[in-house]
């Protein structure tokens, strides 16, 4: 009863409608979706869709958002695939450089926004600019695969059709919803994001807060280049180039407010297996890519108009309780 | 005993507005304090002075005998001074223990700790004999209960004194019985308490010494509220400040088709049978305290909120209005906003603009375009006649005092030519002199024959200017009364109908 | 006292006001010492059909579409479709002439009418909903994407539209060399592509400075709340801010379509950024309730001088969006620092209101 508690009604209804989709492809598939081949290429590709949705979901959780995403990972792809080949680093340094740098993009992003009081919409639209220039400029218009066969390989193993870099994304998930729900530091942003006021008279400094969120956006998303150079077999200009929307996508549909105050981990999850289960069926009916994200931006703005209807409504019913009191 | 918190001589002025005058206070433990005082008195600067908000341009604050500044509310409540502010300041999306603990939240290695967390939560509502589910987000309590969290939240930071800003505003007599048991366990463990409110029958029942505040002055400072009787008390608050202004005899002829009328009026926000009728050159004074249904009713008006049953009709034409637009347009209907910042102007538009944007449709030539010097010989003649003060027609309305700012957000009305007009609390916030300037200039309306729903919490201005005062409470109107301009007489007979006693002739 | 110092500080203000109309002035002055750096470091850079030509011919496309951004920014909205918005206009245009053999015209007319349908299905889903503009051109933007090239796939052989009507040509190649009155000719480097983009850039600037239309959405940019209270039908200004925000995109994406020669889903996908930097590098507010018609194009001739410049220099792709993004950054500090005052009053606003909570 109490761990039920803790699922919103979008938790479930994702989890059913994840379910029910899956159980839907199982079927008319006639079962090659549960080979080990096909459930594997589904959960390698649903780790990027939740990496980059819980970075963006970070951003929103104090009511900003972040642009960036794509370009911040595609740069930190770019600087760990030049690091191993014309840097020569181990692998484990170069993810270690791409991961921070990573990081760092998120860092500035966060000092930008503090510094100039700017909205995280324009400041992120500016360093997305600036991270493509970089991205471009180390991969040109090469395909970069000449670094280790080992790390590509990583990308395949797994415990058995669950591969690692999944498992990856599911612990970063798992890392973050301790981190939202239980650490200080988390709960500060949370606070920001809700009431800002509020959160300065409890003594807590926004700034440091909406910093973090960015920095933390950064992390996530040198972990998003990690699973991607992994998984790939080779790197090219236009990684990232579809996160943007997609990383919006996810906790949207996962029921986090463009407002701020709230995180989803649970649901931004899901809702990055529905989208993936999308991208499936699109295969199984050999339909055309468009389609996908036709289909998501219809299920965005259905999601969003009705949760704010939704909203409306609780206030017009609360404002009529407190008149009959 | 050592006085808790003891103000002595606290002044604070704004550009333009002496808000605070040499003001004493003192709280003593275990007592309950009340503050009172009407709009625009000083309360409100009072306790942001006491909090932080603001620092005091003069005075001594002291805590515990010990000479206190604080920099900040944060620095105000690690010293000890609680508050509890009219709008809520708590985490919508957190627990009540989450919330109550939000200052200083127990952890381990920077990981919450949730035992110890509900622990003190629970102690802390306890203490004040609230029983309510700690795991519950905050978003779904009520008002009230809100107001307790807010309480419990200011006693884990051991807070000696204790503010609280007009607490039952906004909650039911029931709550807010509740929220006076807990007001007494906390008065009986020692807490001083400071109780801000416009109830008096509230502050009689729990409170037991007073101070009155009167335009920014103390005139009744920290004296036992049981030697005083409630009529008292009202004379006090609203002085006779508005002797010196012209009160000026007028005569409305009340038996032509009324400008305006409501018969029966229910609303979706609650307004029950409302009916009032106002007069070309008539001014109706529509009395009620904060939260009475006052602004929400000229909003229906307008047609924003919709009217369930009942009547509107002008001119004697039953109408439904669906916009300010049309109200304006078609029934010349102006709504003078009561947050001239947030609703009145355009702070980033310059003057000419901000007054003429109500007459752009009527300026426009056949393709839809206005021309300048159209707009500028409008709001010159309106900067003239009002004497709104400006450095010149193209200033940012957001450079102009609050006074101005106000004349400019009803210049637009006049502008408009409109021969209803609804004004909102047109003097909250000015200071004495552009008040007096302010009620000429509504008599002045009235004599050139607009006719006028004067809304104000401010009794000496509705005796001052209206011919007939309606008295709102609740969504409701509880009576109307000719006015004689008999200001003792008027405000006992105002005061009675809505504190429910006759107060003593 | 008191008064006084409101005064002075009213003048401060005041003067403040009248250097953001010389920003343009600025911006001029950095476009002429730009040009003569670069002519200066690259002859090649004065050559008027490598250069110059293209150059103005793109600035008159990026200029339509940053006023197509300028429309919403004067409400404070942001439309993040106005390149897919372009895509639909170029698309509607492209199936005129191949499939229904359309005149120039008529193509040119079902792009800005299309452009403007999906502006005004967006303008109604924000104002019926009362979800903020960012969320729902987002989400409008990802349902055009798969829509357009949709289309695309499925009613093109080569996924674009090539029938090239009579008088394309002519457009795109035309210059002001072309237009002779009683034999005097204008100037070969002034393309034709110029007049539809002068059209745009006199009928918006007359909008906003001369209508009763134009102070409307500033009034409701500026204030929300007040000018809904002052009788502005504020619903109807959103619905029509975002279909000129259409209309327009849709004319920038037939025009570009124009001078590529012809019509692909690729239409378009190069235009958010540089219609943000247009309208923001000219003066426009993000916070809307104010904007910089004229110096919408020169902020889009800026942008594409450095990079044309920088592509003349041998610069790469890569060095260009960097200093895109920079400059993106550097004008909207500079400009922040101009707004502060009134943003942080706005926010304060806005903050009240989040904070009462029930």
């Amino acid at each position: 009863m109490n761990l039920l508690k803790r699922f919103s009604a979008t938790d479930v209804s994702l989890s059913g409608i994840f379910i029910a989709g899956f159980l839907l492809l199982a079927v008319t598939s006639g079962g090659t979706l549960l080979t080990g081949q096909s459930l594997q290429s589904f959960f390698t590709y649903l780790a990027i869709p939740i990496l980059i949705g819980l970075a963006q979901m970070v951003v929103l959780s104090i009511g900003q958002m972040n642009l960036a995403v794509g370009a911040m990972g595609g740069a930190a792809t770019a600087i760990m695939a030049v690091a191993m080949t014309e840097g020569g680093l181990p692998i484990w340094l170069a993810l270690l450089v791409g991961f921070l740098s990573a990081t760092a993009m998120g860092a500035v992003n966060g000092a930008l926004v503090v510094m100039t009081n700017l909205n995280g919409f324009i400041i992120t639209l500016g360093t997305m600019t600036i991270l493509l220039g970089v991205q471009y400029s180390l991969v040109r218009s090469f395909t970069i695969d000449s670094y280790s066969e080992a790390l590509k390989g990583f990308g395949r193993l797994g415990l058995g059709p669950i591969p690692y870099i999944f498992l990856i994304a599911i612990l970063t998930a798992a890392v973050l919803a301790f981190f939202f729900t239980r650490s200080a530091p988390g709960r500060r942003i949370l606070a920001t994001g809700g009431n800002d006021a509020a959160a300065r008279l409890s003594g807590i400094s926004n700034k440091r807060s909406v910093f973090l969120a960015h920095t933390i956006s950064g992390m996530l998303l040198g972990v998003a280049a990690i699973v991607t150079i992994s998984s790939l077999g080779g790197i090219n200009r236009s990684i990232g180039g579809d996160w943007l929307l997609l990383s919006f996508a996810a906790p949207i549909i996962g029921g986090v407010l463009m407002s701020g105050g709230t995180v989803a981990i649970y649901g931004t999850v899901m809702a990055a297996g529905v989208i993936r289960l999308v991208d499936i069926a699109r295969a199984e009916y050999s339909l055309d890519p468009s389609v996908v994200s036709f289909t998501i931006g219809i299920v965005v703005l259905s999601t969003v108009t009705l949760s704010e209807w939704r909203r409306r409504r609780s206030e017009v019913l609360r404002q009529g309780r407190k008149v009959l009191e | 005993m050592n006085d808790a918190l003891v103000a002595t001589g606290l002044s604070k002025s704004f550009p333009g507005v002496k808000a605070l005058e040499g003001v004493n206070l003192t709280l003593r433990p275990g007592t309950v304090h009340a503050l009172l005082g009407e709009n625009g008195a000083g309360k409100s600067t009072l306790i942001k002075v006491i909090t932080g908000v603001h620092a005091a341009n003069e005075g001594v604050l002291a805590l515990n005998g010990e000479p206190r500044t604080f920099a900040s509310p944060v620095d105000a409540t690690r010293a000890g001074v609680g508050v509890v502010h009219q709008e809520r300041n708590l985490i919508p999306d957190f627990s009540v223990e989450e919330n109550i603990t939000l200052q200083d939240p127990p952890r381990k290695n920077g990981i919450i700790d949730r035992a110890k967390r509900t622990e003190q939560a629970a102690a802390a509502l306890k203490s004040i004999g609230v029983d309510l589910d700690l795991k519950a987000k905050v978003q779904t309590l009520s008002v009230a209960q809100m107001q307790l969290v807010e309480i419990a939240k200011a006693l884990v930071t051991k807070t000696k004194v204790l503010l609280l800003d007009e607490p039952t505003a906004s909650i039911s007599g029931s709550e807010a019985d509740k929220l006076f048991e807990v007001v007494r366990v906390l008065r009986d463990s020692g807490t001083a308490i400071l109780f801000v409110s416009h109830k008096l029958e509230e502050v009689f029942e729990i409170c037991d010494t007073v101070t009155v505040l009167r335009d920014g002055v103390s005139v009744l400072e920290s004296a036992d509220l049981a030697k005083y009787s409630r009529s008292q008390i009202v004379e006090l608050m609203v002085g006779r400040q508005l002797a010196a202004l012209a009160t000026r005899l007028r005569t409305v002829d009340r038996t032509s088709v009324p400008a305006l009328e409501l018969i029966s009026l229910n609303t979706s926000l609650g307004h029950k049978n409302v009916s009032l009728d106002v007069h070309r050159g008539e001014i109706l004074g529509l009395y009620g305290l904060v939260g009475a249904g006052r602004s929400e009713l000229a909003r229906t008006v307008l047609g924003l909120h919709s009217v369930l049953s009942g009547e509107v009709r002008v001119n004697g034409r039953a109408v439904k209005i669906r916009g300010v637009g049309e109200a304006l347009n078609s029934f010349r209907i102006g709504y003078v906003t009561e947050n001239r910042k947030e609703e009145g102007v355009f702070l980033d538009f310059t003057v000419t603009r901000n007054i003429a944007v109500t007459v752009w449709r009527r300026i426009a030539n056949r393709f839809g375009m206005v021309r300048r010097s159209g707009e500028e010989s409008v709001a010159a003649k309106f900067i003239d006649s009002l004497g709104i003060k400006v450095s010149g027609p193209d200033q940012l309305a957001g450079n102009l005092s609050g006074g101005n700012q106000q004349k400019v957000s009803l210049a637009k009305w006049l502008a408009a030519e409109t021969e209803i007009l609804i004004i909102d609390e047109p003097t909250v916030g000015v200071d004495v002199r552009t008040k007096a300037a302010f009620h000429e200039l509504i008599l002045d309306l009235a004599d050139q024959g607009l006719a006028i729903l004067l809304i104000s919490s401010d009794l000496p201005e509705i005796v001052n200017l209206a011919d007939n005062i309606l008295v709102m409470n609740g969504y409701m109107v509880l009576g109307e009364l000719e006015n004689t301009k008999n200001y003792p007489t008027i405000s006992r007979q105002v005061m009675g109908m809505i504190h429910d006693v006759s107060v003593g002739n | 006292m008191s008064g006084v110092d409101r005064r002075v500080g009213g003048d401060w203000q005041h003067s403040l006001r009248k250097l953001g109309s010389s920003q343009q002035v600025i911006l001029l002055g950095t476009i002429i010492a730009l040009f003569i750096i670069f002519n200066a470091t690259n002859s090649a850079f004065s050559s008027v059909d490598f250069v110059l030509f293209p150059l103005i011919r793109d600035t008159s496309v990026i200029a339509i579409v940053g006023l197509a951004q300028l429309c919403v920014l004067s409400l404070g909205h942001l439309n993040l479709a106005v390149g897919r918005m372009a895509a639909v206009g170029a698309m509607s245009a492209g199936f005129c002439y191949e499939v229904l053999q359309a005149p120039l015209w008529l193509g040119l007319l079902a792009g800005l009418a299309t452009g403007a349908l999906i502006g005004a299905i967006t303008g109604l889903i924000i104002v019926a909903s009362g979800v903020n503009s960012f969320v729902v051109t987002l989400a409008m933007d990802f349902a055009l994407l798969g829509f357009v090239s949709f289309i695309y796939m499925t009613f093109t052989d080569a996924s674009a539209y090539t029938v090239q009507p009579e008088g394309m040509d002519q457009l795109r190649q035309g210059s002001f060399a072309d237009l002779c009155f009683a034999g005097i000719c204008g100037p070969p480097v002034i393309p034709l592509m110029i007049i539809p983009a002068l059209l745009a850039l006199g009928s918006v600037g007359c909008m906003f400075k001369y209508s009763r239309t134009g102070r409307e959405l500033l009034a409701t940019g500026s204030n929300l709340k007040a000018a809904q209270l002052s009788g502005i039908p504020v619903d109807r200004r959103i619905v029509l801010a975002h279909t000129l925000s259409g209309l327009l995109a849709g004319l920038g994406g037939v025009m570009l379509g124009f001078v590529n020669g012809s019509f692909s889903a690729a239409i378009g996908d190069e235009f958010l950024l540089p219609s943000f930097l247009a309208p923001v590098l000219g003066g426009t507010a993000l916070t809307g309730g104010a904007v910089a018609v004229f110096g919408t194009f020169l902020g889009a001739l800026l942008t594409l001088l450095i990079r044309q410049g920088l592509v003349v220099q041998g610069i790469g792709l890569e060095a260009l969006n960097i200093t895109l993004g920079l400059i993106l950054l550097f004008a909207l500090s500079v400009g922040q620092i101009r707004k502060r005052k009134f943003t942080m009053r706005k926010r304060s606003f806005t903050m009240l209101k989040r904070r009462a909570i029930r």
